[in-house]
């Protein structure tokens, strides 16, 4: 058909009003998915605050135990080394909640049959798995400083929080985090039993938030840990943005980067392969 | 940027003209070649259709215990057309739509949509199609009934302010509009259904997939949605795939019936064409003067297909189709037997399915 017959037989719907001008679709571009997406996270962030007070308040619970009991075995050691242990679980409560947030939430799109709708449109899973992990670490970031405000004011701590160093040096930290929630969303899409006991994962992020990256130097290209050892010095030191050397910056890029992607490949591969074994969505 | 490869091929606007003719076509050519599933559209001459399976099969598991859910399936939809895909649990219903949607990646054979090998180019091909797929929620529960079918718009390819008006239409039609603003939780089961369909149906996608539309709904919400889906087939032009084991939706909303069983298409016709050819133009007389003389008198000189000599009273099936009615009547008469009840019996795709398969579709095919 011609764009002139294709214009006239349009011109006639409108004259039918049958189908009114302003009702031509238009296409959507990345922006617009940008904005459903994270329009989405926000709806349910404010909609159902719930799950974040409950976060917050579990997180500080066990930051009471960890501080007062602490303080009761370890008296005066505890309270020299309390602004690195609040540094530390400020780090932890933030790559907590952008590794399960991920990985809990690709499980419960598989289960509702999003995600399989996902992956027939024309933009696929993978914009949409990335936007909605920016969302989490906003969402992270938000709860997280509640946490922090609290922490920092039961343990009269101060502490250096210039903002674009702290978000940039824990945003790239926990980036890599959230490559390790792809990863283990992934694994879940495939072995949908053992996406719990990858919940238990989170424990282990102690080990590499407190990793010896002076004596153990290639522990740094761990998740966390390098970046870790940066908010330290961010944090505690006051060491800003741009007097860390280069070097560092570019190995805490990399490392987020470098898991970020291999754990949107491992999430890319299992639900082809959950593809092919016939098993995606199938609860 | 995908959506634009819909437009290259010619956006829902551009298709309308062509998917009616197409759809007239569908229901009265359906020669031999056609119900083998061997029909290929002539890019020449026609667009492609809106779906072409082209020997697809899918084996799961390996070994002994492995299943071929589904074995060399050939199949083309035409445009505008909606198709009934019918067969008991197991038969491979879903395991073809999965394939066709590339859920599931096939073991051989390939899938087109709209003309677009969903092996060369997954995104593009899928840009005019979505699936309400059986036991799955499909859309956001915590999200109101506007805010999925905005956003399952958007992920469609579609910028949703651009189709507002036409999602107030859906909801009017499909009577959810004072609804419009309530979390899907909060709904009914039927209603929670009517939005994953409209959700579907939100981006404008042309070929749309329903797998078991009607399961758990009650039987008024499944008219309903039945009611519904023919009225948006008529008017909005869609090709339809619906699979069921349910053969009143299918027979309600279908024009074309595809039976599978085993993974295979065991029948591809018209509604009316697999009931005419069911064979079954029965008529069951009942009469207290029926007895076995009688009936052995009738069996020479008609198939009779049924004898219940406790009923009260007696009734006999006779196969009467047309004018064999009179000579029925006749025989009857002369055999002094005056009818209590006379009744036909109306062929259903069950005895089609029967027919065919041996098996019943609302059972289990393996």
């Amino acid at each position: 058909m011609s764009a002139a017959e294709r214009g006239e037989r349009d011109g006639e719907r409108r004259r039918d009003g049958d189908h009114p001008a302003e009702d031509e679709p238009r296409p959507a571009t990345y922006y617009h998915l940008a904005r459903a997406v994270l329009y989405r996270e926000y709806l349910i962030f404010v909609r159902y605050p719930a799950n974040a007070i409950g976060g917050i308040v579990v997180s500080l619970f066990f930051f009471a135990a960890l501080f007062f009991g602490g303080r009761l075995l370890a008296g005066q050691a505890l309270t020299d080394s309390i602004e690195g242990i609040v540094v530390g679980y400020f780090l932890w409560t933030l790559s907590v909640g952008a590794y399960s947030s991920v990985s809990n939430d690709i499980g419960s799109e598989v289960q509702w049959g999003t995600l399989e709708r996902h992956i027939t449109t024309p933009f696929g899973f993978a914009p949409v798995a990335l936007l909605k992990g920016v969302a989490k670490v906003v969402r992270t970031f938000l709860t997280s400083a509640v946490i922090l405000a609290v922490m920092l004011l039961v343990t009269g701590t101060r502490l250096s929080l210039a903002p674009v160093t702290v978000v940039a040096v824990a945003g790239l930290a926990i980036t890599s985090v959230l490559g390790l929630g792809f990863a283990a969303g992934g694994v879940t899409v495939l072995y949908k039993r053992i996406g719990n006991w990858l919940n238990l994962l989170q424990f282990g992020f102690v080990a590499l938030i407190s990793a010896p990256v002076f004596d153990l130097p290639w522990t740094r290209v761990l998740p966390l840990a390098h970046g870790s050892a940066m908010l330290q010095r961010a944090m505690v030191d006051g060491v800003r943005l741009w007097e860390f050397p280069l070097a560092d910056l570019a190995l805490l890029v990399a490392v987020a980067v470098g898991y970020l992607f291999g754990g949107y490949l491992v999430f890319h591969y299992a639900t082809r392969r959950a593809r092919r074994l016939g098993v995606l969505g199938d609860y | 940027m995908a959506r634009s490869a819909a437009s290259e091929r010619g956006g829902p606007r551009e298709r309308d003209a062509s998917e009616r003719d197409n759809s007239e076509h569908d229901a009265s050519e359906h020669d031999a070649s056609e119900r083998d599933g061997s029909r290929r559209a002539d890019p020449a001459e026609s667009p492609p259709a809106a779906l072409e399976i082209d020997g697809v099969s899918k084996r799961f598991g390996d070994g002994d215990e492995s299943v071929l859910a589904v074995d060399d399936v050939t199949l083309t939809v035409d445009r505008g057309s909606v198709v009934g895909l019918l067969g008991p649990n197991g038969a491979g219903k879903t395991t073809l739509i999965k394939c066709a949607l590339g859920i599931v990646l096939p073991d051989a054979g390939s899938v087109r949509v709209f003309g677009t090998d969903v092996g060369d180019g997954r995104r593009a091909a899928y840009a005019d199609v979505d699936a309400m797929l059986e036991g799955a929620r499909n859309d956001y529960w915590r999200l109101t009934v506007r805010e999925n079918l905005r956003y399952f718009a958007t992920i469609s390819g579609v910028d949703p302010d651009s189709v507002a008006s036409r999602h107030d239409r859906l909801l009017d039609r499909l009577d959810l509009a004072d609804k419009a603003d309530t979390p899907v939780r909060d709904l009914s089961r039927g209603m929670k259904q009517k939005v994953s369909l409209a959700s579907v149906l939100a981006g404008g996608a042309e070929l749309v997939f329903l797998d078991e539309p009607t399961l758990g709904l009650d039987v008024e919400s499944a008219r309903t949605l039945r009611a519904e889906l023919r009225r948006l087939a008529a008017e909005e032009g869609l090709t339809i795939v619906v699979s069921s084991h349910d053969m009143t939706t299918i027979e309600a909303v279908c024009d074309r019936v595809v039976m599978m069983a085993n993974g295979r298409i065991v029948a591809d016709d018209t509604v009316e064409a697999l009931l005419g050819g069911a064979d079954r133009d029965v008529v069951r007389v009942a009469s207290p003067d029926l007895d076995d003389a009688v009936v052995a008198g009738l069996r020479e000189r008609f198939e009779v297909v049924g004898f219940d000599p406790d009923a009260r009273p007696p009734a006999v099936e006779v196969v009467a189709g047309g004018d064999r009615l009179y000579d029925l009547t006749d025989a009857l008469r002369e055999a002094g037997v005056t009818p209590a009840a006379v009744r036909t019996l109306q062929p259903d795709l069950e005895d089609v399915f029967l027919d065919r398969t041996g098996t019943a579709p609302g059972g289990e095919s393996r």
